[in-house]
This record gives C-alpha cells, sequence and structure tokens, in this order.
C-alpha cells in the first residue's frame, strides 16, 4: 500500500517534471530590444529603417518648397508600392506604417489611402448613395488628390563562405510629384550584418 | 453661279467649325502641356485600376542567394528524404557507413572509384554511387 503510494508520487513527479522541461518558454519582450536570432531581417531593422527614414522625409526641404510653391498649403502624399528585390521575404509596411504614423502626428505632410483600402472606401461610398440618409450620403469626386507617391525598393548583397555570411540590406525610398515626374526627395537606410554559424 | 455660292457658303461654313473646335482644344490646354497628352491619358486609364491596386504593397521579387552553410543543411535535409524514400520502397540496404565520405560503401574490401559493389550505376539497390573507402563486414 505505502510502496504503491510512494510509485504514485514519483510518477506524478517524473511526468511534471518531463511536462516541464518539454514546455515551450514565451517571454514578452521589449519591442525595442535587440534580438537577432537567424541574422536574417527582423523587428530592429525594419524599426531603425523607420526611424532614420522617418528622421530624414520630415526633415528634407522638400516640404518647405513646397509650401512656398502652394501658399503655405500641406503636401498630400500617396504611397505607392515598395519592391522587394532582396533574398528575404520582408514586408515594407513594417516600416511605412511608422512613417505614415510620423506624417500625421507631425501634422507636416497630409496623407491619402491607395490601393485597395481606398477602393473599399469607394465601394462604402457607393453603398451610401443607395442606403444612406441623403444628409449623411457621402460624394463622389470630392477626394484629396495627392501631390507626391512615396515608392521604393530594398536591395540585398550576401557573401557567404562556410559559416560566416555577411548579409548588406539598402532600403530605398523615393518621393516623386505626380504632375511632375521629379524626384523631390530620397532616402536610405543601409543595414549590414556579419552572422556567423 | 447658284452652285459657286453654295460652294463658298459650305467652305465658310467647315472653316468656322473647324476653326471653333481648333480654337476649344488649345483653350483645353495649358500653357507648355503636349497637345497629345489624351493620347497617354487613354492609355494610362485603361491600366490604371490595376496598377493602383498595388499601392501600399511590397512586391515580392527575391532572389535566392547561395549561403554554404545553407546549402549544406539542405543536402543532409534532401539525402535523409531520399533515404526515407528508399526505405519506404523497400530496399533495406541501408546501413551507417564508416565511408570516408560518408557514404554507403560497406563493402569488406576497399571500395574506391564510382559505382557501387552491386553493379554500379542503377544496380539492383535503387543506383547509388558511392566514392570513398569502405569498412564493413
Amino acid at each position: 500500500m505505502k510502496f504503491n503510494r510512494i510509485l504514485t508520487v514519483a510518477a506524478i513527479a517524473v511526468s511534471g517534471i518531463f511536462i516541464a522541461s518539454c514546455s515551450r518558454q514565451v517571454t514578452r519582450v521589449s519591442t525595442d530590444q535587440t534580438i537577432d536570432v537567424s541574422g536574417n531581417w527582423n523587428n530592429s531593422d525594419a524599426r531603425m529603417a523607420a526611424d532614420e527614414l522617418t528622421g530624414k522625409i520630415l526633415g528634407a526641404n522638400w516640404i518647405d518648397t513646397h509650401l512656398n510653391e502652394h501658399q503655405g498649403k500641406r503636401p498630400v502624399v500617396i504611397v505607392g508600392f515598395v519592391q522587394n528585390k532582396s533574398h528575404e521575404h520582408i514586408d515594407a509596411e513594417t516600416f511605412l506604417t511608422d512613417i505614415e504614423s510620423s506624417f500625421i502626428q507631425s501634422q507636416k505632410v497630409r496623407l491619402v489611402q491607395g490601393g485597395k483600402k481606398r477602393d473599399e472606401l469607394r465601394a462604402e461610398k457607393a453603398d451610401q448613395q443607395t442606403n444612406a440618409s441623403v444628409s449623411s450620403m457621402k460624394k463622389f469626386g470630392l477626394e484629396n488628390g495627392a501631390d507626391y507617391i512615396l515608392q521604393g525598393s530594398i536591395n540585398s548583397i550576401v557573401d557567404a563562405h562556410k559559416r560566416q555570411k555577411v548579409v548588406y540590406y539598402q532600403v530605398n525610398l523615393e518621393l516623386t510629384n505626380i504632375q511632375t515626374n521629379e524626384v523631390v526627395w530620397i532616402g536610405e537606410k543601409k543595414i549590414a550584418k556579419y552572422v556567423k554559424n | 453661279m447658284k452652285k459657286n455660292i453654295f460652294i463658298i457658303a459650305l467652305m465658310l461654313l467647315g472653316g468656322l467649325f473647324s476653326g471653333n473646335v481648333n480654337a476649344q482644344q488649345t483653350a483645353l490646354l495649358l500653357a507648355d502641356q503636349n497637345p497629345r497628352y489624351m493620347e497617354s491619358q487613354a492609355k494610362y486609364i485603361r491600366v490604371a485600376d490595376t496598377l493602383n491596386s498595388l499601392h501600399g504593397t511590397t512586391i515580392q521579387n527575391t532572389y535566392k542567394a547561395y549561403d554554404w552553410y545553407e546549402a549544406k543543411l539542405e543536402r543532409r535535409r534532401q539525402n535523409r528524404e531520399w533515404r526515407h524514400e528508399e526505405r519506404m520502397n523497400g530496399y533495406y540496404d541501408y546501413s551507417p557507413s564508416w565511408g570516408l565520405y560518408g557514404g554507403y560503401s560497406y563493402s569488406p574490401f576497399l571500395n574506391y572509384g564510382w559505382g557501387n559493389r552491386w553493379g554500379g550505376y542503377g544496380g539492383r539497390w535503387g543506383g547509388r554511387t558511392s566514392i570513398g573507402i569502405g569498412f564493413g563486414w
């Protein structure tokens, strides 16, 4: 009887240790903390790109030039597409959203919606034409036209031999005047990493 | 005579009409604007929806970079998969080898050069090839 009890306790203890040793551990970390696991593009790279490009685009003189040329009217920007020509899957939205957010927070630049989201807005407007009350119905043809389009590209160079690897990323963003096709601002962020396996 | 007057009247009317159209076209053009801008506009209005649907997105146009270490891991993975398939197919001839290059040459004698001890390429053991020196039973 006593032996059986000892055996049961021992079995529970052993299974407890086994479960604890096999369980996955997850810890919340600060999003500002740099944790490099594989050496691939990660959240720290996206954050560094966002910080640097935001500072550059808002500090450049294209805004003042536009304000002078348009009687103090703030420039309207639409975000175009970013081409990822690197060797990794990278979503530019991770840093573009930070830049868009800075446009709105700084109140220096106005932002208009594009792509699928704009389609959705127009579809909603179309729906309102038949379903909303006349006083609340939004009209077509009154959207803000963008003055500038923000486009970009991500490139990389990989130099690897045996267990060593150097990866170089370059994120380029360009702001172009839609009326004249004139590029008014170019920003770039370069990141180089040395990875040893 | 009557016929001549009719022709002159027609020419005058035609001239007036064309002049009016011309005047309207020049009035629509801004200073320094290309008079053929409508050709480009017509071309891009057709494709605008397709192109603009990509706004705010990332076009993935990636390439595969050669990484010696990654390639080595990939080769190992493929070998494991291949051996697994071989076993599934009923070829039970695999056993870990002490071959110099980690191959499958387990002949009791020195086995070097291309081929295998069971009769070269495409033999009854699945056509394995090996290079190296094997030790076994």
